[in-house]
């Protein structure tokens, strides 16, 4: 059985004066409500011009099984050098959600319930560069032509 | 100005060659790249002993189209319960369209947020209770009127 782990640590001595932030939160992802751990990863490098929204990932129902709402994760990095002016909005379908800057990095479970619950992205500025891994137990391939 | 630093470590063995995921950003504002976010609701923790959805981060207390975000955790340690998290001002499920996805126990996300609706979240359980870890590092904080 797999093991996949993701930590994240969050700190800040000036945000709070006199109280110093340190957040480390670590978790074991796994199928959904069992210990077993999650068996399938896809992962890619991608740079993207702007002004065009892109699907990231599959759709539901190109994934095997009726139910995807489970145990999918999805991080995400922009990595990006230019300015502000450089960024990747993201969301569920067709709402955006946030603002991927250049050098951020996002980490969320992602319900892909339906069809209309894709992760979408849509570069901004110019062109982008992202780096993603999705943890899943449920992706196939396509069949072929 | 702050500086707030958030590392994301992944490891994985799921492929027969490592996967090893190290990436750390220190989070600025939306306006200019070198300047650090300076603002925060507060790290909160709030129980939940029912299934009602409730909204944790209030789409009015944030200016809207700016670089937020957002740290939530399950603190259970429970795998067979989750938190469904939306982005939606009053519902979170598996049917409400703007769902995010669901925080098992033990879960953490960490993910930018434009502010413009708010984050509902809804426990799976009713029988066990639940705790979530929140905060929000915002870029810009409507002041609450009077």
């Amino acid at each position: 059985m797999a093991t996949t782990t993701a930590t994240v640590s969050i700190s800040s001595s000036d945000l709070m004066p006199g109280s110093p932030l340190s957040i480390t939160a670590n978790t074991v992802l796994t199928k959904a409500g069992v210990t077993a751990g999650l068996t399938q990863m896809e992962t890619g490098v991608r740079s993207i011009v702007a002004g065009t929204e892109y699907r990231l990932g599959p759709l539901a129902t190109e994934m095997a099984g009726d139910i995807h709402d489970v145990a999918s994760y999805l991080y995400l990095c922009n990595t990006t050098t230019e300015d502000a002016t450089y960024y990747i909005d993201w969301g569920i379908h067709e709402t955006m959600i946030g603002k991927l800057y250049a050098g951020d990095w996002m980490f969320i479970p992602w319900n892909a319930s339906d069809d209309a619950a894709e992760i979408e992205i849509e570069p901004q500025g110019g062109t982008n560069t992202i780096e993603y891994a999705f943890f899943n137990s449920d992706f196939i391939l396509t069949t072929a032509a | 100005m702050a500086t707030i630093n958030a590392t994301v470590t992944i490891s994985s063995d799921i492929s027969s060659y490592p996967t090893s995921i190290n990436k750390t950003m220190t989070m600025t504002k939306s306006a200019n790249p070198s300047v650090g976010l300076d603002e925060t609701t507060g790290l909160r923790t709030k129980k939940f002993t029912t299934t009602t959805a409730a909204v944790i981060v209030e789409e009015d207390e944030l200016t809207d189209a700016m670089a937020h975000k957002i740290y939530i955790r399950n603190t259970s340690t429970n795998r067979a319960n989750f938190f469904y998290v939306a982005y939606n001002g009053s519902a979170a499920a598996a049917a409400t369209a703007e769902t995010i996805g669901k925080l098992y126990g033990g879960d953490w996300m960490l993910f930018p947020f434009d502010g413009a609706v708010g984050i509902t979240v809804a426990s799976s359980t009713a029988t066990e209770t639940q705790y979530l870890e929140y905060m929000v590092f915002a870029d810009g904080i409507v002041a609450a009127k009077g």
